[in-house]
């Protein structure tokens, strides 16, 4: 039986902390499309994901009615690209890109993941056409994001992957320059890249997924902000266990109301629910913000240190009541930092505090990595490895994923700002240390080998 | 105990709220040889009230109950009701449905509660519980009521909000899994399960 009070708080959580789902991702296996002419790989493509996902917007549009609870974002999460380009061209993969784009607009998602290639221990022919035809799909297309994992713990980290990335991420930002490099903040370059992760740029229907699936991602930094402030009110010499016990209970219902989405809507869509990613996922909307959370614990200028121990605390106890919540937990399930989209973080980065290196030192305890960070227009690509590899090192020693997503802004330079609006938000070019200190080691190229499994410390 | 039997009843009691009420009532009762088969409680602004239906072993007059149970009140201190169980009092609840909470907020004033009812009276919508909560000058309402499932709920929405927004209140119509998802440990699935 409800009683007044549940009803009470769950309405606080919706209507004035901003919960809500970020994301409903319907997972496509289009491997079957594969086909040696382009032209109807390119048909069957849009053909199925119109099939699969013709009713996905309508389903969550009524159930976010039915349940007073907003679904942001619907999208779309396909096999990796890679797959259907065996044996074909650049122009192919950009056919292919134009189709995918096409049918995400057609069934009305508003990304369509996917465009991917998994090259952490070598590169097909077909991965290698992917990863250079990226300039044209990222900038010709409206809806695609790609993702190239470049490093994994059991296969070590593919320098020569990360080489040519640290060059398209270039050329990326190159092709997008009438609008400041944004096609670059349509990819991201893993390290143990998740399979069933819902969010964007790097959410793709893995190899052990199912034919179709419904992932999704909730969020609600607001949230929990909110009912850190009130134990501190409560409590203002609150200890730190204290918060973290608040944060995992109010992680525990965020997850849920996730789970209540994603099983109704599989169900209505006779497709298979496969995970429930909680991530604090920010906007740039005050109160909707993860920077806001540490500074409700009390770090007041973010970067201070304390800040790294802040974060990691906030990660566990994300994954902790997740954990409890939901047996089908997956994907990121943590703490994001994507300066652009987080006023509180995006503003500690324009005031100095928060640095390159210090915001490196938080991905090796958040859930993923250096994520929406502008960089001054002469960054060179070795420069840009050097982030990649370090970002990887991370990932691959702790047995975790990390990523980035940095935008080489053309034309910028340190300090300059840059607005790509709407979840995308505005931030800060910020300077890199030692910017062409590490050229030698990365032009070296090859692999680093995977990392030993046992002597831990 | 039979509850079938034609020896049930339903008893209702008013009365300024104190602690004891319901052992003066349950006790008066159940020392009559009754099994108090149904029982709903609640306090609105100090005043306690109590609905519940008890089977008898034998045949017993409704005068007798209300006397037995006034024995445990001061004079003019309770109202008391008592009636013969009706055997269809389930089946005239107009629909079964599913369950949705509704809640008002905004500034008080007279006659919010007359609009709501209407409204919802006249979709056929069954209000199961209701409550009121003062903060100042602005009241919140939250009531749990049961919606036919041929109701178009998308529509039922708008129109309600329509409704208020004149007022100046805010109003929502959610399903209760919302409710139950952040509130129970269960498993997500089992809601669904009712759901169904």
């Amino acid at each position: 039986m409800l009683t007044k009070s549940d009803i009470i708080s769950t309405v606080r959580m919706l209507q004035e902390e901003n919960l809500d789902v970020r994301t409903v991702t319907m997972g496509i296996n289009l491997v079957e499309c594969a086909g040696r002419d382009m032209k109807s790989t390119a048909a069957l493509v849009y053909k199925k994901i119109k099939l699969k996902a013709g009713n996905l917007v309508r389903i969550c549009d009524e159930l976010s009615a039915q349940y007073g609870l907003p679904v942001v974002n619907k999208r779309l999460a396909v096999s990796p690209a890679s797959l259907l380009l065996e044996g074909h061209s650049r122009v192919d993969a950009l056919t292919l890109a134009k189709a995918m784009d096409k049918a995400a607009a057609d069934v009305k998602v508003d990304l369509i993941g996917g465009f991917t290639a998994l090259v952490q221990k070598g590169m097909t022919p077909g991965e290698k056409i992917l990863i250079e035809s990226l300039p044209e799909v990222l900038s010709q297309t409206h809806r695609v994001c790609s993702s190239v994992n470049v490093a994994t713990t059991k296969a070590g980290m593919n320098v020569d992957a990360i080489r040519l990335m640290g060059k398209t991420i270039l050329r990326i930002a190159q092709a997008t320059k009438n609008k400041k490099g944004f096609g670059a903040a349509k990819l991201v370059v893993f390290a143990n890249i998740p399979e069933d992760n819902p969010f964007m740029a790097g959410a793709f229907l893995g190899a052990g997924e199912p034919e179709c699936v419904i992932n999704v991602g909730v969020s609600g930094p607001g949230v929990v902000k909110r009912s850190i402030d009130r134990l501190i009110k409560q409590n203002p010499n609150c200890s730190l266990d204290e918060i973290a016990e608040e944060a995992k209970h109010t992680a525990f219902r965020v997850t849920r109301t996730g789970e209540l989405i994603g099983r109704d809507v599989a169900e209505r869509l006779g497709v298979q629910f496969g995970v429930v990613d909680l991530s604090l996922a920010p906007t740039p909307r005050v109160g909707d913000s993860i920077g806001e959370i540490y500074i409700a614990m009390g770090i007041k200028k973010l970067g201070a240190p304390g800040t790294t121990a802040a974060v990691a605390l906030l990660n566990d106890a994300v994954k902790k009541g997740g954990a409890f919540a939901s047996s089908s937990v997956g994907g990121m399930s943590g703490a994001f930092i994507p300066v652009m989209e987080d006023h509180a973080l995006a503003k500690a980065v324009a005031d100095g505090t928060l640095t390159l290196e210090k915001l490196e030192a938080m991905t090796a305890v958040c859930s993923v990595g250096l994520d929406m960070i502008l960089l001054p227009g002469n960054t060179t690509a070795e420069t840009i490895c050097g982030i990649i590899m370090d970002e990887a090192a991370i990932g691959m020693i702790n047995r975790k994923t990390t990523g980035v997503r940095v935008i080489p802004v053309p034309g910028k330079k340190v300090g300059d700002r840059v607005d790509f609006g709407g979840l995308f938000g505005s931030g800060t070019v910020t300077n890199v240390n030692c910017p062409n200190g590490s050229a030698e080691f990365v032009n070296r190229g090859g692999h680093i080998p995977a990392p030993i499994q046992s002597l831990g410390n | 105990m039979d509850r079938k039997s034609s020896n049930r009843y339903v008893v209702s009691v008013l009365v300024a709220d104190r602690v004891g009420i319901l052992k003066d009532i349950t006790s008066a009762v159940t020392d009559m040889g009754a099994n108090i088969d149904g029982i709903s409680q609640t306090v609105a602004s100090g005043y306690f009230t109590v609905i519940l239906t008890a089977t008898f072993k034998k045949s017993v007059s409704t005068e007798v109950i209300h006397g037995q149970i006034m024995q445990n009140f001061s004079r003019d201190e309770a109202e008391i009701v008592v009636r013969p169980y009706q055997e269809d009092a389930v089946k005239r609840v107009p629909v079964q449905g599913n369950r949705y909470a509704v809640t008002v907020t905004g500034k008080d004033r007279a006659g919010i509660l007359k609009m709501v009812t209407a409204f919802l009276a006249g979709k056929e919508i069954n209000i199961e519980d209701w409550y009121v909560e003062f903060q100042g000058r602005n009241v919140t309402h939250i009531g749990v009521i049961s919606v036919p499932r041929v109701l178009d709920i998308k529509q039922t929405q708008e129109e309600f909000r329509q409704l208020l927004v004149p007022l100046g209140l805010t109003s929502y119509i959610q399903h209760e899994n919302i409710f139950r998802a952040t509130n129970e440990i269960g498993p997500i699935e089992s809601l669904l399960d009712e759901k169904r």
